[in-house]
């Protein structure tokens, strides 16, 4: 099994955003604002760990697609990338997770908002692609992704549906 | 104490099947020991020098007798008849397999119980003082707030990858026994002109190779915001901590890098988005949780002030006891009793499974099944009455469980060290075992008073030399052990980072070096009155470098 694109639907086939070899469809931030600023739209916009995702802001209606990328599994500044981009920049568009995606931080990518992950992981695609995931269905905090309050306390969630 | 509800028993349970399910996995070998490790970590499970190491959290150091009985079962069963207490009031467990970690782990769900975040780049168990909800000077309990921290950092998906450890601590008296100071986060809490409550918060306080003093950035935050704002830390942390240096990950070098002044503008300029949101806490929320944390009723029981005057007269070792181990609890007939885990050449914080049963029986009897876990790795019993003080005494007497010297010069705190770390340079718990033999006269230790003790074995500090009055490090050089020491640390309100004194010590040195500032303390000292610290503050380090160097070290 090679790289996978997968979201909560499963497995995606011919994506028009995966990775070809050595050749990213995506571009960073510097060039989706000057794309932008000449009148560009469906732009896909990779966000690496130092970027500010708030210089987005102004052209998140021009995005179709943000990469935020994991390059190692301890760095985690990638979360909240994208509960920025969700809950401060208001951005509806496709989310993904580029990068080192292991098996056990989906259910984590889920939650802040990422909607779809590439891997090139084997014993992760293998369980993503059997729809296995590892996660728990109930949360101590709000997070990105809506999920519904209980009848407990205020800071407390279960997944939806 | 808290209780679970149906919520959190499910959660725990699905953790633990998550957590079998990553064990399985590594197990068959479909991922290797390098992706296990960060899972294992978080739900504290280390690999040591000879074997696997659970850490189980203790949240806030707060125990039942049921829960310590479980605590004694686990050490029985799978480990070897033991445990060790550790500085952030959680329990070790030494030598388990990791297979069966999972099985464990169901047996702490039984009792409430769990290690989840005990170790890895997480939120880790938050603390507090453990005289909370008893102590006569404490606004009001710290606890309800830990509580509703751990929930609300409990598997958080923004904040479980952060550039290094992150543990947070809370106090509610001026008097601090949580040593909030070295903490990434310290809270404080107090009441501001209208009699409302909030937090003092500090940030940026750690030990490690860079110990710093956390600094305040927010005089009073008030309760419903609590949620809101650590998160605005948290994610400013996470965003622009460093990630290149595990040893400048902390976010004590974030805000000495960043400066205060600049880093608390970044986090207050975050807290604006976030402060009106949904984690604003609802006052019914706090007020529930808060019920959990009622204090016991407790029956006025005033025959107890004269039967004390009556044992103590009769028996000086009681009398000791007494004196060092049983402090004013606020209701004036009931005291709070420190269990020390540290007998005199014993190993500081261990306790058998079998001395666990006979606390946790004597919490029941005496102390309305409450037990506290202390970060200088004693047990307390938190609310029991003067007049049952004497045979609580006997029979902790007969288990080996009444050393009067808590807060004495035989009170060590040591890390595991080279025994059992694999971080480690140095052996600390033979030094502590030399030093507790060597001032174990109970009138010798009397006569030198309040005086802390503090051994690490290498750098990373988990003994806390740094805050310690005297503090021990073990370094390796030449392939030899080598212990350096300090002077003049504290961890409470007063906090600063002690100084080494000079060059280091031999191993069969560092007792005779202990002796020679014990003695310069006691000969320069104005009187009883004036403790260790406080001579020191008075002094500096002068005299004991004389005293342990001769005029060479001195004049230099």
């Amino acid at each position: 099994m090679s790289t996978i694109v997968w979201n909560r639907e499963g497995v995606v086939e011919n994506d028009r955003w995966a990775s070809n070899g050595d050749e990213s469809p995506f571009v960073g931030i510097d060039e989706a604002l000057e794309l932008a600023a000449t009148g560009g739209s469906d732009i896909g916009v990779i966000v690496t760990p130092a970027d500010d995702v708030a210089r987005l802001a102004t052209i998140i209606d021009r995005l179709t697609i943000v990469a935020v990328d994991f390059p190692a599994f301890n760095d985690g500044r990638a979360f909240s990338h994208a509960t920025l981009l969700r809950e401060r920049l208001g951005f509806t568009g496709e989310i993904r997770a580029v990068g080192a995606v292991l098996l056990d931080q989906v259910p984590f990518m889920l939650r802040v908002g990422i909607d779809s992950v590439e891997t090139a992981h084997e014993p992760t695609a293998r369980r993503l692609t059997e729809m296995r995931l590892p996660g728990i269905d109930l949360h101590y905090q709000p997070a990105a992704r809506p999920a519904e309050p209980t009848n407990t306390y205020s800071w407390r969630r279960r997944a939806a549906g | 104490m808290y209780r679970y509800d149906e919520f959190d028993r499910d959660f725990v349970s699905a953790r633990v099947a998550q957590f079998r399910d990553q064990v399985e996995r590594r197990l068959t070998g479909e991922i290797s020991e390098d992706a296990f490790k960060p899972l294992r970590l978080m739900n504290g499970v280390y690999l040591q020098l000879h074997a696997y190491m659970l850490r189980v959290a203790i949240p806030y150091g707060t125990l039942s007798s049921r829960q310590m009985r479980m605590l004694a079962h686990i050490g029985r069963k799978y480990d070897r008849g033991y445990g060790h207490f550790t500085t952030r009031q959680n329990i070790q467990y030494n030598w388990p397999k990791l297979g069966d970690i999972p099985g464990i782990l169901d047996d702490l769900a039984s009792v409430e119980m769990h290690a989840i975040q005990t170790s890895g780049n997480c939120i880790r168990n938050v603390t507090a003082d453990h005289f909370a909800g008893a102590a006569a000077d404490e606004v009001a309990d710290p606890r309800p707030y830990a509580e509703i921290l751990r929930q609300w950092s409990s598997l958080h998906p923004e904040f479980s990858f952060l550039p290094r450890k992150f543990k947070i601590a809370v106090t509610a008296a001026e008097n601090d026994r949580a040593a909030i100071q070295v903490h990434d986060i310290g809270l404080q809490l107090k009441r501001n002109d209208d009699g409302e409550i909030g937090f003092a918060v500090y940030i940026g306080g750690g030990q490690g190779r860079t110990p710093m003093i956390a600094k305040k950035i927010k005089d009073f935050l008030p309760e419903a915001d609590l949620l809101s704002y650590i998160t605005a830390i948290m994610r400013v942390y996470n965003l622009h901590g460093r990630r290149d240096n595990k040893y400048k990950a902390r976010i004590k070098i974030l805000v000495h890098e960043t400066g205060t002044e600049e880093l608390a503008a970044q986090i207050e300029a975050e807290w604006a988005h976030l402060r009106e949101g949904e984690l604003k806490l609802p006052d019914a929320d706090i007020a529930r949780i808060t019920d959990y944390f009622a204090p016991p009723e407790l029956p006025a029981r005033a025959e107890g002030w004269a039967e004390l005057a009556a044992w103590k007269k009769s028996d000086s070792g009681f009398a000791s006891w007494v004196n060092r181990n049983v402090r004013p609890h606020r209701h004036p007939d009931y005291g709070m009793v420190t269990i020390s885990l540290k007998p005199i050449g014993g190993i500081p914080g261990d306790a058998s499974s079998d001395q666990m049963d006979v606390i946790a029986d004597l919490a029941e009897q005496y102390g309305f099944d409450e037990i506290r876990v202390t970060h200088e790795q004693n047990l307390v019993l938190p609310h029991v009455a003067l007049a049952d003080l004497e045979p609580l005494y006997r029979a902790l007497q007969a288990e080996g469980l009444a050393t009067a010297n808590s807060g004495l010069v035989t009170d060590i705190i040591a890390c595991p060290g080279l025994d059992y770390c694999a971080l480690a340079n140095a052996r600390s718990i033979p030094v502590a075992q030399e030093i507790s033999e060597r001032f174990g006269d109970q009138a010798r230790q009397e006569e030198i008073g309040d005086l802390k003790i503090k051994i690490s074995g290498c750098i990373n500090a988990c003994g806390h030399h740094h805050v310690g009055h005297i503090g021990i490090l073990g370094v390796e050089k030449k392939g030899a052990e080598l212990y350096q020491i300090t002077l003049g640390g504290s961890g409470d309100e007063n906090t600063s980072i002690g100084e080494i004194v000079g060059r280091g010590f031999e191993p069969e040195k560092v007792t005779d070096a202990i002796e020679t500032i014990v003695s310069t303390y006691l000969s320069g000292r104005t009187g009883t009155g004036e403790t260790f610290i406080d001579y020191y503050r008075r002094v500096g380090a002068a005299p004991f470098k004389q005293a342990l160097y001769g005029d060479t070290a001195a004049a230099a």
